[in-house]
C-alpha cells in the first residue's frame, strides 16, 4: 500500500468517528429520559395541576361561559357544533403547546446554569446531542400523559366523536408539544438568566394561543395575521386537532403535520447545535 | 494512532504532545507535553488562569483541543470520546449534584448514564456510600448537605463505573480544614485501590501531600515537572529564611540580601532566602544590618518552587 492510499481512508475513518461522536446515540438518550422520570416522580403533585388540571378548568370557564355569551351566533363560526365542543379540541393542542414550552424552559435553563448537571452528563458516555434528545423526549412524552388525560376526558364527556378522533388528537398534541418544546429548548440553552422567558411568553407564546384559531376561525383575521399565524406550529396543531374531535374531514393533512414535524426537527437540530457549543468550549 | 497500541507504553493512560487550546485571541494552555502513568496520582499545580482546568477538559473529552496530539488508553478523545468518558470520573470545581433526587439517586442515576445494570448500580452505589461516609444520609437531599459531604458525593457519584482515572479539579477549594483532611484521606485510599488520579490545585500543600508526580503550570505553558521531592531539590534551597519588613523592602540593597543566602526574592513585605543553612543566614542578614520585624526558618516548599521559577507566589 502507498502512503497517499493508506493516508485518505484514515481520514474519512477520523470524520466519521468525529461525526459519530456528535450525532445522537440511538439509545443513549433513554437514560436522559429515566432521569427525568425519577426527578418527575419527586414533583408530580405540582404539574398534575399545570398539565391536567389548568386546562380543563379553563376549558370549562371559557366553553361554558363565553359559550352562553356567544351564544346562537356560536354556530355561524363553529359551523354548527357547541362553542365548548369547538374550543376543547383547540384548547387541548394550545395546552400541549403551553406544557411544553414552560418544560423546555426553566427545567432546561436550570440544570445548564444553575444546578449545572448538564456539565456532569456530558462528561460520562453521554454526549450534548443525547442529553438534548432525552430532553426533548421527555416533554413530548409529558405532554402526551396530559394530552391522554385530556382526550379521556373529551370522549367521557362525548365532545370527541369517536376512539379514533381522539387517540388522533392525542397524536397531534405530541406532535404541538415537539414542534414547540424543541425550539424553545434550542432557546433556553443559550440563556444565563430567566428574563429571556418572560419576554417570550408575554410576546409569543400567550398571543399564539388567541390568533392560532383556538378561540375563533383563523379565518376572520387580517390577511397578514393568517400568514404569520400558518407561519407557526400552534395553528396547524389546532387545525387538525379540531378536524379530529369534530369528525369533520381533515384537509391539508400533511401540509399540517409536516409544518409541526419541520418545526420540532429544525428545533431538535437548533438545541443540540446550540447546547454542544455551550457545553463544549 | 488510536488504532494500534503497540507504539505507545501500555503504562501511559494519558498522553498529551504540544497539547493547545486557544480561545478567540487568547491561549488557555501553550503547547505543553505531559504523560500520567497507570497507577499514580498526577497534579496539575498552578495559579488560577493558568490553564489546568482546561487542560483537565480536554482530557475528559468535553473540550476539544485546538492543535497538538491528546492520547487516552491510547485513543483521541475527538473521535473516541464517549468511550473514554465511560472510563474517566470526573468531579467538576463547582458542584453538579442534583438538588432534586436523594443522595442515593444521584448515584444510581450516574450509573444509567454509564450503561450499567440497575442491580450492579445498586450494589456499587451502597458501596460508595459506605465508603464516603454517606451511609446515613442515603435518603437524604442533597441541597442541606454541608459542603464537604457534597464533594464527597461528587466523587463517590464519579466513581460509579469504576473508573480507570478519577480526574478533580480543584477538589479541596473551599473546604474547612477538616473536611479537606478526610478527602485527602479518602483519595489516598482510592490510590491504594489502584485508581489513577489526576488532579488541579492551586494549594502546595495539597499537591505535595497527594500527588507522586506533578507539573507546574503558569501562564498557559508547564514550568516544572516532577515529584514533590525532586521539585524542591531542583528549584530551591533545602532550607527558607523568610524575613519580614511591614515597611516595604525596596529600600533593601541587592548586595547584602545577595550575600546572605543562595538565592532571594523580594516581594512587597517579605524577603526570602533559600539557603542550606537558615539559622546561619539569619545571623549573616544581622551581621549586614537588616532589621527585620520577624523571621522564621522552614524547610523549602513546592510555594518556593512556584515562586522561583515564576518570580510570583501561587495565590497572586
Amino acid at each position: 500500500m502507498t502512503a497517499a492510499s493508506s493516508v485518505a481512508p484514515n481520514r474519512t475513518r477520523s470524520r466519521l468517528a468525529a461525526i459519530r461522536e456528535a450525532a445522537p446515540h440511538p439509545t443513549r438518550w433513554r437514560h436522559v429520559v429515566a432521569y427525568m422520570i425519577s426527578v418527575y416522580r419527586r414533583e408530580w403533585q405540582g404539574s398534575v395541576f399545570s398539565g391536567f388540571i389548568e386546562p380543563l378548568v379553563v376549558l370549562a370557564g371559557l366553553g361554558i361561559g363565553l359559550g352562553v355569551l356567544v351564544g346562537d351566533k356560536a354556530a355561524e363560526i363553529t359551523g354548527g357544533v357547541s362553542y365548548v365542543a369547538y374550543i376543547a379540541p383547540a384548547l387541548m393542542a394550545s395546552s400541549a403547546m403551553n406544557l411544553a414550552t414552560s418544560e423546555a424552559a426553566w427545567p432546561i435553563l436550570a440544570r445548564v446554569a444553575w444546578v449545572r448537571i448538564y456539565h456532569a452528563m456530558v462528561a460520562t458516555p453521554l454526549n450534548a446531542a443525547d442529553v438534548m434528545v432525552g430532553a426533548i423526549a421527555f416533554i413530548v412524552g409529558k405532554v402526551a400523559f396530559a394530552a391522554a388525560f385530556f382526550a379521556g376526558v373529551l370522549l367521557v364527556t362525548g365532545i370527541a366523536t369517536s376512539p379514533t378522533g381522539a387517540l388522533g388528537m392525542l397524536g397531534i398534541s405530541v406532535l404541538t408539544a415537539f414542534a414547540f418544546g424543541a425550539p424553545m429548548a434550542a432557546f433556553s440553552v443559550t440563556q444565563k438568566s430567566d428574563q429571556g422567558f418572560a419576554f417570550l411568553f408575554r410576546l409569543i407564546i400567550t398571543p399564539l394561543g388567541f390568533f392560532s384559531g383556538t378561540y375563533f376561525p383563523i379565518e376572520n383575521l387580517p390577511f397578514a395575521a393568517q400568514v404569520l399565524s400558518w407561519c407557526t406550529p400552534l395553528a396547524h396543531g389546532v387545525a387538525l386537532s379540531r378536524s379530529l374531535a369534530l369528525g369533520t374531514p381533515v384537509t391539508y393533512v400533511w401540509f399540517h403535520v409536516g409544518a409541526l414535524l419541520l418545526w420540532g426537527i429544525a428545533g431538535s437540530i437548533a438545541a443540540i447545535y446550540l447546547f454542544r457549543k455551550r457545553m463544549l468550549k | 494512532m488510536g488504532m494500534t497500541n503497540s507504539a505507545s507504553e501500555p503504562t501511559a493512560l494519558i498522553r498529551a504532545q504540544g497539547l493547545t487550546k486557544v480561545f478567540g485571541a487568547r491561549s488557555a494552555v501553550d503547547g505543553i507535553d505531559f504523560e500520567v502513568r497507570d497507577g499514580e496520582f498526577f497534579g496539575f499545580l498552578g495559579p488560577n488562569g493558568a490553564g489546568k482546568t482546561t487542560t483537565m477538559r480536554m482530557i475528559a473529552g468535553v473540550s476539544p483541543r485546538t492543535s497538538g496530539t491528546l492520547e487516552i488508553f491510547g485513543q483521541d478523545p475527538d473521535l473516541h470520546g464517549s468511550e473514554i468518558r465511560g472510563q474517566i470520573g470526573v468531579v467538576h470545581q463547582q458542584e453538579t449534584l442534583d438538588m432534586e433526587l436523594t443522595v442515593r439517586e444521584n448515584l444510581l442515576i450516574f450509573g444509567r448514564f454509564f450503561g450499567m445494570e440497575r442491580a450492579a448500580i445498586a450494589t456499587r452505589a451502597d458501596e460508595l456510600l459506605e465508603l464516603f461516609q454517606l451511609s446515613d444520609r442515603a435518603k437524604d437531599q442533597v441541597e442541606p448537605l454541608s459542603g464537604g459531604m457534597k464533594r464527597r458525593l461528587s466523587i463517590a457519584r464519579s466513581l460509579i463505573a469504576s473508573p480507570r482515572i478519577l480526574m478533580l479539579d480543584e477538589p479541596t477549594t473551599g473546604l474547612d480544614p477538616q473536611a479537606r483532611h478526610l478527602l485527602w484521606d479518602a483519595l489516598q485510599r482510592l490510590k491504594r485501590g489502584g485508581t489513577t488520579i489526576v488532579l488541579t490545585t492551586h494549594y502546595m500543600d495539597e499537591a505535595e501531600q497527594l500527588c507522586d508526580r506533578l507539573v507546574v503550570m503558569d501562564q498557559a505553558k508547564i514550568v516544572a515537572e516532577g515529584s514533590p521531592r525532586q521539585l524542591i531539590v531542583e528549584h530551591a534551597s533545602r532550607e527558607v529564611l523568610e524575613l519580614r519588613f511591614p515597611n516595604g523592602t525596596e529600600s533593601i540593597d541587592v548586595k547584602v540580601l545577595e550575600g546572605i543566602g543562595d538565592r532571594y526574592e523580594r516581594l512587597a513585605e517579605r524577603v526570602i532566602i533559600g539557603c542550606e543553612n537558615g539559622e546561619a543566614a539569619h545571623a549573616r542578614a544581622l551581621e549586614h544590618g537588616l532589621d527585620p520585624e520577624s523571621w522564621l526558618v522552614r524547610r523549602s516548599s513546592l510555594e518556593d518552587v512556584f515562586l522561583r521559577l515564576t518570580g510570583r507566589t501561587l495565590d497572586e
